[in-house]
């Protein structure tokens, strides 16, 4: 039983059309048994910048905490919101600082670039090797599932709605495949101007 | 057939028979015996098997199968009530949300599933076998003393080689309802209140604080349901649908299917609507 | 390390305030040889003079400017060994925040940090201050960047300065000189000009060294290229 599926958990971020989005399930889970079903995994980094980080709770948290730091730092430091690339970078880099002892979660980075206004998407493994592909990203015990979907849901130039449409179905449909991940779910879009955050109604065993 | 003649060969068919069956029955043990699983040749398998389960460097190899249930059932003055969720898992991966885990032996007998799918759905195919052998010999239907006599006893030969049941048999019979678990440990007994499976904590929960004999047939049905539905909210490896049983006197009587996702929804708006009628 | 707790930092405030290794810091900043820097619309230029005591020295084998990263560079007034450590200490400044943000260091975070590194030699015990002052010119943001650091730590961003020996008049001549719309090529020409108002013998593409830094980045005049905007001086 691998540390990485000792809680549970499913996200996936795609992009559209001047628009990202990230969705995460809710569940925190000891193994088979379900704890609480409104746990915090995505976190706001910018105005325009979230992070998942599916993987072990505690790690969830304690790296949070760790980016806030570091991205709080570069902000006053520099007097200017960081940009998704360059926290990706910083993300990365704080990651294989523990090589050896690494922090057990798979970051999901989704954001708008600050100035251009291009869709940004990126996931790493544990130890921090990036990858930011055109389409989507995906974490969690869900992965595989969701890669499934998503190759078989996700299309180019998506408009906000019809990204929140494929990427609800995406995530919704592999983690009931799943038997520890969903318990409810949450998804952000990311446009320009607005942020939307929208509750799904899911099963709930 | 005319060469044949001459050369020797009398009858091709036969003289070749003896042979054949041997050789079927050496390497096809259940496709003649039901009862007989192919086992490693050693002199105490059961010993053997155990070593086998670790690698080279000494790690436990763990032959992943369908795990994961819950499933309960009682009696109450109307008789026997089952129910059982319906998903299979293999690890994490969800195989199915629509398994069947009550086994409909005959019209009076009902068979519950938990642990390993495959030797579940076997033995309780076996056991139905032997229980129709036995109505057919002896023109009456065999009590559930009897059955889960057979199937714990079918089990008991291989124990220790890794067979991963528990299940609990229901009928009716010339003594009454009857419930009983038999598992793969070799454990046999009759009782009036069982919940198997890795969801059986969170089913017991519901299931004793709303238990009593006097149940209507209703309330029962209710019962059973809910304390599924809990388990299958609670622990990750159960859930699906919920299916509830009846086993009268007149034989067994399937009650519903309930969407866990459906019940769910119309529990919480019970609740939500007394929480407000409270404030 | 126990003789650490009696190292006393020698930059001790006087009882009238002031921290007189600073001064005399500054003292040998402005007994240095000359440079110059000033920003163009579409560039930056900084100079010094390079100047030899003997015709057998070698020239353009030991320069005073630096290239930091692809976007920025430095020169300095003041003394050479110490100016060494500072570019040593920013270029591994510089690639530790590529390593980081996978992104240039922008001109102002590596003067700040330059900054904070002479700051730190005027209050640490067993150190003496820099004896230089660094011009550190780049682009980024789609604009150039001049500016200014002293041995106190204190850092200044400049349209044009001067400093080292006759920096005072090097400014009043480009306090003349200046104007916002320069062109870079007049910003090179203007520099070696206030250059040659304190230079003392003859100035030749041998005795002074020029960088520009514009959207291509940061380079080191050649000699050659020198001597051509040496030509159209009078």
């Amino acid at each position: 039983m691998s540390i990485l599926s000792y809680n549970g958990s499913a996200m996936v971020a795609m992009k559209g059309k001047n628009c990202v989005a990230i969705a995460t399930d809710k569940r925190f889970g000891i193994q088979a048994q379900t704890i609480s079903m409104d746990f915090p995994k995505v976190f706001q980094m910018g105005p325009h910048l979230f992070i998942g980080l599916p993987g072990l709770a505690t790690d969830t948290q304690t790296v949070m905490e760790k980016l806030r730091f570091r991205k709080n730092l570069y902000e006053l430091k520099e007097n200017r919101h960081i940009t998704p690339t360059v926290f990706a970078s910083l993300v990365s880099n704080m990651l294989y600082e523990k090589r050896f002892g690494p922090f057990f979660v798979e970051p999901v980075i989704a954001g708008l670039d600050s100035k251009t206004g291009e869709p940004f998407v990126c996931n790493m493994d544990l130890i921090g090797c990036p990858n930011a592909p055109e389409d989507f990203v995906v974490g969690g015990t869900a992965s595989a599932q969701l890669y499934g979907m998503c190759e078989s849901l996700w299309e180019p130039d998506l408009g906000p709605d019809d990204l929140f449409e494929t990427i609800s179905q995406a995530l919704i449909n592999a983690f009931d495949r799943d038997a520890i991940s969903g318990w409810g779910a949450t998804v952000y879009i990311i446009e320009k101007d607005k942020i939307t955050t929208k509750e799904l109604k899911t099963r709930m065993d | 057939m005319a060469l044949a003649e001459i050369c020797g060969f009398k009858n091709f068919d036969s003289c070749n028979n003896g042979i054949l069956d041997t050789n079927i029955a050496k390497s096809n043990f259940n496709f003649t015996n039901n009862l007989e699983l192919a086992v490693p040749p050693y002199s105490n398998p059961a010993h053997m098997l155990a070593q086998l389960n670790k690698d080279e460097t000494g790690r436990e190899i763990k032959i992943k199968f369908d795990h994961g249930t819950t499933t309960l059932g009682f009696q109450y003055q109307g008789g026997v009530v089952l129910a059982v969720d319906s998903r299979a898992t293999g690890g994490s991966f969800i195989g199915s949300q629509t398994m069947k885990k009550i086994v409909e032996i005959n019209d009076f007998l009902l068979g519950t599933l938990a642990g390993g799918a495959a030797d579940c759905v076997y033995w309780d195919r076996v056991l139905a076998k032997q229980c129709r052998m036995y109505e057919l010999r002896n023109r009456e239907r065999i009590s559930v003393a009897a059955a889960s006599k057979l199937m714990a006893n079918m089990v008991y030969n291989y124990k220790g080689m890794g067979l991963s049941m528990g299940m609990m048999l229901a009928g009716w019979d010339k003594r009454g309802p009857q419930l009983y678990y038999v598992d793969s440990e070799g454990t046999r007994t009759p009782g009036k209140v069982f919940s198997v499976g890795s969801g059986s904590v969170y089913a017991f929960g519901v299931l004793d604080s709303g238990y009593k004999w006097d149940l209507t047939d209703e309330e029962a049905y209710e019962l059973g349901r809910r304390s599924i539905y809990h388990a299958t909210h609670r622990d990750a490896y159960s859930g699906g649908i919920v299916r509830v049983y009846h086993m009268k006197s007149t034989g067994w009587v399937h009650i519903d299917n309930n969407d866990c996702m459906d019940l769910h929804y119309k529990y919480k708006e019970v609740k939500d609507t007394a929480e407000n009628e409270i404030i | 390390m126990a003789t650490e707790r009696y190292s006393f930092s020698l930059t001790t405030f006087s009882p009238s305030g002031k921290l007189v290794q600073i001064e005399y810091a500054l003292a040998a900043v402005a007994a240095g040889a000359p440079s110059v820097g000033i920003k163009a619309s579409n560039g930056v230029v900084i100079a010094t003079e390079n100047k030899h005591k003997s015709i057998l020295y070698d020239e353009h084998s030991v320069n005073k400017v630096e290239m930091i990263t692809s976007h920025i560079g430095m020169v300095y007034s003041g003394m050479g060994p110490d100016y060494r450590l500072l570019v040593k200490q920013a270029r591994k400044m510089a690639q530790q925040y590529f390593l980081v943000y996978k992104e240039p260091i922008p001109t102002v975070q590596l003067v700040q940090r330059v900054a904070a590194v002479m700051q730190e030699y005027t209050q640490s015990g067993g150190v003496r201050p820099f004896g230089v002052s660094l011009l550190i010119c780049g682009w980024d943001n789609n604009r150039p960047y001049l500016f200014q650091c002293d041995p106190s730590g204190a850092y200044f961003a400049w349209k044009a300065t001067a400093m080292g020996k006759n920096f005072i008049n090097g400014k009043t001549f480009l306090e003349k000189r200046y104007s916002e719309d320069l062109e870079l090529d007049d910003a090179v020409h203007t520099a070696i000009l206030t250059l040659k108002e304190s230079f003392e013998g003859q100035m030749t593409a041998d005795n002074i060294e020029v960088g520009i830094c514009d959207q291509t980045g940061f380079k080191r005049l050649d000699p050659s290229n020198v001597k051509d905007y040496l030509a159209n001086i009078p």
